[in-house]
């Protein structure tokens, strides 16, 4: 953390603005075309063996609400910790999550962290796309629980992104106010005029689920002339979750594309629970498994395999599932009974695999997009 | 020796601003920009005309960039057809919000100018303070106020049930974007025209009158000239601010109202910095060439005039005499259309922050702050140093940002070849899109430079006021220079040949007579400060140099009171007491420093 820090003194960080002024005259190439030079001793301890004890400071990249008071990261912390005395765990929470991790890479800048959390399929794609040797390492095929993982959830054909929980896309819906909608051509009845509420598929990731969805029901050729229907009939697309949620909270809409976990917050004595309905159109949901993978360069490539084994334990799954609201990856995970009351999932789970995405997913959200927009 | 000094402090300080700007603004900036510019090193045009050429952004416009030749013929088509409806595209739609956001803002805003220079009452001063509030609010927490106020089951429709009137739908639709950002920009308009209109000189006035003009020939003399200047910033500013809009045009508008700034975000999202860089290197084209035809037109305005007592206020509560009068009637109306737009929606928060989802009151959202600031977990995001952190950088940000924003200031007024170039070059943080801003300090700074095979970065607290400084002081300049210029340079002349170096005569006699704009600029800065996130979150990064608006956002994320909004909502709602504390202050100890 030291190096991050800002120089320290006032007098130094003159310096170091003079530095950078005379920098931007230099004009062969960006100075940020490091050659990697820092990078070069750091496989120097993946030669300690399994058996020893592990020690070190593992270094976890994720989002913000993976951390802090009560978040499932801190659980994973104390308990991974408690297990093995010689090492801590450290959260790291770029604002712009792995974007951070792919620019860095390809301007030659270090990576800082070991094992990324956090990851879903069109981002992996995205970190393949944009970088000539990988992001992240193998790990599947040396992960003790590998064979727990509900192979349904699986992201990445090259065993580097490794899923630890799953959510699925859905509708929440005021029964007092419409009858449930069956398929996603009842969302063109006229009895949903204006009733739909999703986000903006560029960046919002229920609201990319929910495109994918219409994708993978209507066809790469139909999706668009479904979506102009839509729009006729007056569907909102908003920002993101929480505008889109706090939306329908307030009654702008009856219906609004969320996570079939969503009656697990609201449960309880004199709860009205008939705002808190939960539609799966097409009998469906779209599942958006969330995935761990760890750095490339990482120099604690061992510790970072272990924590993921341990994310993977039956228990750790459960109580991961219970704090991120969220299914568990793993078939064996033991669920709290009354998480399994409230959390629903669908009868069929849906989801684009990685080639699906791959090469396609951009040019998907742009003509949407655009067409949205209408110019 | 102290001679020396003096007359070098001047220059001494015009470097060190552009050293600044370099190292926190221009080099992040180019690097991004020059994306657009470059490819594989080699100047090309290709991906800005790649923007131009394409009728989504570009609409009609594009025949300009694609086939200039067929441009008359062209026209004579459409003309043919009946002048058929055109397509302006994205940057066309952009610029057609922002306009109307700009004339909603100057309606909205220059009678509250009117109000607070003209008229006398108790809690003026409050007021006056108060009216940069919704400057620092965070786009997320206007949405919900706008939605608590103006939405189907909001507020204003229960308010108009009580009367059988309504429901009206102002959301998700092109009126609610125009009234969130005359929300945002009003203020600003009635700031900067309050304080020209304070600037107005008395005797000006009445020896108009004594020549014999009438109080309408006064004002339009004497008055409007002084009034122009501010409110033409005041209006290109906001054509700039709505016409980078972003987060609060797809939170209450909706993806179809969708502007430039959105799709500049959605490419950075999904890494295509080239297209991303040629959409922000045409906006901020726009931007600064708009700056800049403002600027040669303010050079043209500057009249000299002297420094002296502004005009008598009058009394805006008479007793019953009050609601006979025409002028306090229509001012009354004002007022209400100011509760509805301004109050409402902060009400609105503020109600929301001790209100369940299922309408209940509850004090658990406040709870949650303190539980949080006593909460021992790591990766915790506590109020109170969020608090502090905010207050200690928007103090460092005004210190910097005044003496920046004065000096350059300085340099503008001076004239010369090429200085109204210059000011807009040195506007150019208010014309470059936030999101173009971040992603500039995140290679540059954050992962750092490579110099003489050093990596240096730079982030943490000091970095941060730094950035802010930058974006604030041409908030400092913009208010400062008019008045600057305006300073009859006798003053200073006088002083001179008296042997007093230019920064003397500059500290002792020029800026005590504009201390008003001094005051405030210096309100702005500290303004752009506490409201700034982009930056700020990418520099705090890792650190504990969160900010009020930076806990805000992770409380959003925070599900451990459910999925709502409640804890940013009560952050939201410390961010504007303590903003509004510390504007008061500003404003009282600055007004102890004005003659």
């Amino acid at each position: 953390m030291e190096r991050r820090t800002f120089f320290k003194t006032v007098g130094a960080g003159t310096v170091v603005a003079l530095a950078g002024c005379s920098g931007s005259q230099t004009d062969d190439g960006t100075p940020t075309e490091g050659t990697g030079t820092e990078t070069s001793t750091q496989q120097t301890s993946t030669s300690t063996s399994t058996e020893s004890v592990p020690s070190g400071s593992l270094t976890v990249a994720t989002y913000d609400s993976f951390t802090g008071d009560g978040s499932a990261g801190n659980y994973l912390k104390s308990q991974f910790e408690s297990r093995y005395s010689d090492v801590t765990v450290e959260f790291t929470t770029p604002e712009n999550g792995i974007n951070q991790y792919i620019q860095r890479k390809q301007q030659g800048a270090s990576i800082d962290a070991d094992l990324f959390v956090g990851l879903n399929t069109g981002e992996l794609v995205r970190a393949d796309s944009e970088l000539e040797t990988s992001l992240f390492s193998q790990s599947l095929s040396d992960l003790e629980r590998r064979d727990a993982i509900n192979p349904q959830l699986e992201i990445d054909p090259d065993g580097r992104a490794v899923p630890y929980d799953t959510g699925y896309i859905s509708l929440v819906y005021d029964e007092g106010n419409i009858e449930e909608p069956q398929t996603f051509d009842d969302l063109l009845k006229s009895e949903y005029d204006n009733a739909l509420i999703t986000q903006n598929a560029q960046q919002s990731d229920p609201g990319r689920a929910f495109l994918l969805w219409t994708i993978d029901a209507k066809g790469e050729d139909d999706y668009l002339d479904y979506w102009s229907k839509l729009q006729d009939n007056g569907v909102k697309i908003l920002e993101d979750w929480q505008p889109a949620y706090n939306a329908y909270t307030n009654e702008e809409a009856p219906m609004v594309v969320s996570y079939s976990t969503d009656q697990v917050y609201y449960h309880g004595e004199g709860v009205d629970m008939s705002r808190h309905q939960i539609g799966f159109l097409n009998d469906q949901g779209y599942a958006n498994p969330e995935a761990m993978a760890r750095f490339a360069d990482t120099d604690l490539p061992d510790l970072a395999r272990r924590f993921m084994d341990f994310v993977l334990q039956p228990a750790q799954q459960a109580e991961i599932a219970v704090r991120n609201v969220q299914f568990p990856a793993v078939t064996d995970a033991n669920l709290p009974e009354e998480f399994s009351q409230y959390a629903y999932e669908p009868p069929e789970a849906v989801t684009f695999g990685y080639e699906r995405l791959q090469g396609n997913v951009d040019t998907w959200i742009d003509d949407w997009a655009r067409q949205v927009v209408g110019y | 020796m102290v001679r020396w000094a003096e007359r070098a402090a001047l220059p001494v300080a015009v470097a060190a601003t552009l050293a600044t700007m370099a190292v926190v603004f221009y080099y992040p900036v180019g690097t991004v920009l020059a994306e657009a510019v470059l490819v594989a090193g080699r100047p090309t045009a290709g991906p800005i005309l790649d923007v131009l050429t394409d009728p989504f952004y570009t609409g009609v416009a594009h025949h300009l960039f694609a086939n200039p030749l067929g441009v008359p013929g062209g026209i004579l088509d459409w003309i043919a057809s009946g002048f058929s409806a055109v397509s302006v595209g994205l940057f066309g739609f952009t610029a057609y919000q922002a306009g109307l956001s700009t004339v909603a803002s100057v309606a909205l805003g220059l009678p509250g100018a009117y109000v607070l220079a003209r008229f006398e009452f108790r809690g003026l001063r409050t007021l006056r303070s108060l009216t940069i509030l919704p400057f620092v609010l965070p786009s997320i927490m206007v949405a919900v106020g706008f939605v608590a106020m103006f939405g189907r089951t909001g507020l204003l429709n229960d308010f108009l049930g009580l009367f059988g009137v309504g429901p009206v739908n102002v959301l998700f639709t092109l009126p609610a974007i125009i009234i969130a950002h005359a929300f945002y920009n009003a203020p600003l308009v009635t700031r900067l025209v309050t304080t020209a209109w304070e600037s107005v000189d008395r005797r000006q006035v009445e020896s108009a009158r004594a020549m014999g003009a009438s109080p309408f020939q006064a004002f339009r003399d004497v008055v409007v000239p002084t009034l122009l200047p501010a409110l033409l910033t005041a209006a290109v500013l906001t054509f700039i601010f709505t016409f980078m809009s972003f987060p609060i045009v797809l939170a209450l508008g909706g993806l179809e109202l969708a502007t430039v700034e959105v799709w500049i975000y959605a490419r950075v999202q999904s890494l295509d910095m080239t297209e991303a860089a040629a959409l922000a290197t045409i906006e901020t084209a726009l931007s600064l060439g708009l700056t800049y035809l403002y600027l040669r037109y303010e050079a043209r305005q500057r009249s000299a005039s002297g420094a002296g007592r502004s005009l008598p206020r009058t009394a805006l509560v008479s007793g019953w005499k009050t609601l006979k009068d025409p002028l306090r009637l229509a001012l009354l109306g004002y007022g209400l259309v100011v509760t509805l737009v301004f109050v409402g929606p902060l009400l609105s928060l503020l109600i929301e922050s001790v209100t369940t989802p299922n309408g209940e009151f509850t004090t658990a959202y406040y709870e949650f702050l303190f539980a949080q600031q006593a909460a021992t977990a790591v990766g915790t995001t506590r109020p109170l140093p969020a608090i502090v952190n905010s207050l200690v950088f928007g103090a460092g940000s005004l210190l910097l940002a005044v003496p920046m924003g004065i000096v350059v200031a300085v340099v503008a007024t001076r004239g010369g070849r090429g200085s109204r170039v210059g000011e807009a070059l040195l506007s150019a943080p208010l014309a470059v899109s936030g999101v173009i801003v971040g992603l500039g300090l995140l290679q540059t700074a954050v992962f750092g430079t490579v110099l003489f095979g050093y990596r240096f970065t730079a982030a943490g607290p000091l970095a941060i006021v730094f950035a802010h400084a930058a974006a604030a002081y041409p908030f400092v300049t913009r208010n400062v220079a008019p008045a600057l210029g305006s300073l009859n340079s006798r003053f200073r002349d006088a002083a001179r040949s008296l042997g007093a170096s230019r920064l003397r005569a500059l500290i002792e006699i020029e800026l005590p007579l504009i201390a008003a704009a001094v005051i405030a600029g210096a309100a702005f800065a500290f303004a752009i400060s506490i409201g700034e996130f982009d930056s700020t979150v990418l520099l705090a990064e890792g650190l504990d140099s969160y900010t009020m608006p930076v806990a805000l956002e992770r409380y959003i994320g925070n599900r451990s009171l459910g999925p709502n909004l409640g804890p940013a909502t009560a952050m939201g709602t410390v961010l504007l007491f303590i903003t509004g504390l510390s504007f008061v202050a500003i404003d009282r100890l600055g007004g102890r420093w004005e003659p």
